[in-house]
């Protein structure tokens, strides 16, 4: 069977010369949940980037079901990035806006530019995010303005915002770094949920190799823009620990 | 020893030498010692400067104790080198205060001059009594100023939007073409805003005549260029992680500056904006001086008759309506924040 999302050799040079990712081969299987792990700086925001297309490889070739999608430009990129939902550890969502009006805007793909330029959007989309809203349990929260919400909320309405896009992938950059052990965890539970029940493909970078082993069906881990780990999180040896975030390191957990 | 530090160096030195030689001839022996040098400057002279300059230059690089040999040697010079060079600089800091008291001709003597301060205490004392028969006419001219205020502010506001944006790096960089836009765009903004609103009302009375229009031209022009960069620059600070969330989705690049740049930059417009009304009442007011209308136009005409009193009664006006907009203008642009 051929992988949903093939990164073949791909390599990421930035234009002040640092190499974020450097010949990285990883495959991602349709319905799997991926940890992606490493030190910060190790390229996985750079891994995450290339498949939704934020940032283009300098070298190798990325595809997604099948199509390249290395060099996709214009109307074909956007479309390329519709079918891939995003969430991040900022949240990046308007904080002065509604809820509601926040996870419309995972829609503006499908949304004539006009329309969306007067706050325009149909009823069918209005119900198809109070939906997403009930998926992640915050529907009574609609009407609020995201500032008012906390932070597991806030990065509630951003995974609501990414399945307005309708995805067949879903990507997490450190979706629970800023978040305490408890909320992360109901955030992760959220996706496991997504993954589970609707099929959706999840790929995330964590921190914590213990919800790494909660979570994840598989993982790979980067180290200064390599791939030097694919396996199952079980795997991960206190040798390999090693390898992966240096001599220093010692496993912290979160529970 | 780098080329280009040796030739900073050698540069510092010249111009130096060639400042204090213009200096010297020019503001001690011309202004305070009563020489007389010619007024234009004769080639002669010119040849002179170059003297010093290549003189002083080369002292620097032969003795080392010069200012620009301290660049070279710092660590290596001797103390008497480097007490020359410290020297030099004082001198240079003496000479030039030394100038900039005889240039601007200030003189103790005519400030507190018997005659000076009669006249000065009539004409404040004349403010002090404002003549409140002209309130009306002066309330009518200063009503007109804060509308040709408001005119420039509001006509200049669609093109700034459009420019702040236009010049704002982090959205036109993608591009080469956007990028160069981007380029054209800041120098004339920053043109344009170097400029005083004063010499704009100068140009635009030749152009549409004396008169209220010339005023509200140049604040318009001049508003446009001040707003773009404010705005510009609040859109170059805003978070890129919004923008990136909403790229994520496949939107339109025009979505994206709606919905991932605007609500960041939406409030901090409106309070640029609403300073930059209440800045333009106070230029409004000055242009008014050279014919831009309302109040200020008053204000000089009845100053070319010396009716202190009606003056005074203008300038307390004047100060009531700024202090009032510049009260109201914080507490709006507080609400905002």
């Amino acid at each position: 069977m051929r992988a949903q999302i093939e990164l073949l050799g791909v390599t990421k040079r930035y234009p002040n010369g640092v190499e974020a990712l450097r010949n990285v081969t990883v495959r991602v299987y349709r319905g799997e949940f991926l940890a992606v792990i490493g030190l910060s700086g190790s390229g996985k925001s750079t891994l995450l980037r290339c498949i939704n297309r934020l940032v283009e490889p300098s070298e190798g070739r990325v595809y997604f079901e099948g199509e390249d999608v290395t060099h996709l430009r214009g109307e074909a990129l956007r479309r390329h990035r519709q079918r891939i939902g995003m969430v991040f550890q900022q949240f990046n969502l308007i904080e002065r806006r509604s809820v509601l009006e926040n996870v419309l805007v995972g829609a503006l793909g499908r949304v004539p530019v006009w329309r969306s330029l007067l706050g325009n959007f149909s009823a069918e989309l209005v119900q198809e995010a109070l939906h997403n809203l009930e998926i992640v349990g915050l529907a009574e929260k609609a009407a609020e303005p995201v500032r008012a919400l906390s932070g597991g909320q806030k990065q509630r309405v951003a995974i609501a915002r990414a399945l307005m896009q309708r995805p067949q992938v879903l990507l997490a950059d450190e979706p629970v770094a800023s978040l305490d052990p408890a909320t992360a965890h109901s955030v992760l539970r959220y996706l496991e949920q997504l993954n589970r029940e609707h099929g959706l493909t999840i790929v995330c970078s964590l921190h914590f190799l213990s919800l790494v082993r909660r979570y994840a069906s598989r993982v790979v881990a980067l180290r200064t823009g390599e791939l030097v780990f694919e396996g199952a999180a079980e795997e991960i040896t206190p040798e390999r620990f090693r390898h992966i975030y240096g001599e220093e390191a010692e496993e912290v957990e979160l529970r | 020893m780098s080329l280009a530090l040796r030739i900073r160096a050698l540069l510092a030195d010249a111009l130096l030498g060639a400042y204090i030689g213009a200096v010297v001839y020019r503001i001690v022996w011309g202004q305070i010692l009563g020489g007389s040098p010619p007024e234009s400057v004769t080639l002669a002279e010119w040849l002179g400067y170059a003297g010093c300059a290549g003189g002083f230059a080369l002292v620097g690089q032969l003795a080392r104790c010069t200012p620009g040999a301290w660049l070279l040697w710092r660590e290596s010079m001797r103390p008497w080198q480097r007490t020359v060079a410290q020297h030099v600089v004082w001198a240079t800091v003496v000479l030039t205060i030394w100038t900039g008291w005889s240039v601007a001709r200030v003189s103790p003597v005519e400030f507190f001059s018997a005659k000076g301060l009669e006249s000065a205490a009539r004409l404040f004392g004349a403010l002090l009594r404002p003549e409140l028969s002209i309130l009306d006419a002066a309330l009518l001219a200063m009503l007109q100023t804060i509308y040709i205020a408001l005119m420039a502010t509001l006509l200049g506001l669609p093109p700034a939007l459009l420019l702040g944006f236009l010049a704002a790096r982090n959205l036109m960089r993608a591009h080469p073409v956007t990028f160069a836009l981007y380029a054209v765009l800041r120098v004339w903004i920053n043109f344009v805003r170097s400029v005083e609103p004063l010499i704009w009302a100068v140009i635009f009375s030749v152009w549409v005549g004396i008169g209220p229009f010339a005023g509200m031209l140049a604040m318009l022009l001049h508003t446009v260029a001040a707003l773009a960069k404010l705005y510009s620059e609040q859109v170059e600070s805003i978070d890129p992680g919004l923008v990136e969330a909403v790229e994520s989705t496949g939107a339109h690049p025009i979505q994206v500056v709606f919905y991932g740049v605007v609500p960041q930059v939406l409030l901090p417009f409106l309070a640029f904006t609403i300073y930059r009304w209440d800045s333009n009442v106070r230029m409004a007011t000055v242009i008014g001086l050279v014919g831009g209308g309302g109040i200020g136009t008053l204000l000089m005409q009845y100053q070319g008759l010396a009716r202190w009193q009606e003056v005074g009664m203008i300038v307390l006006l004047i100060a009531a309506v700024v202090w009032v907009m510049d009260y109201l203008s914080a507490r709006i642009r507080e609400m905002l924040s």
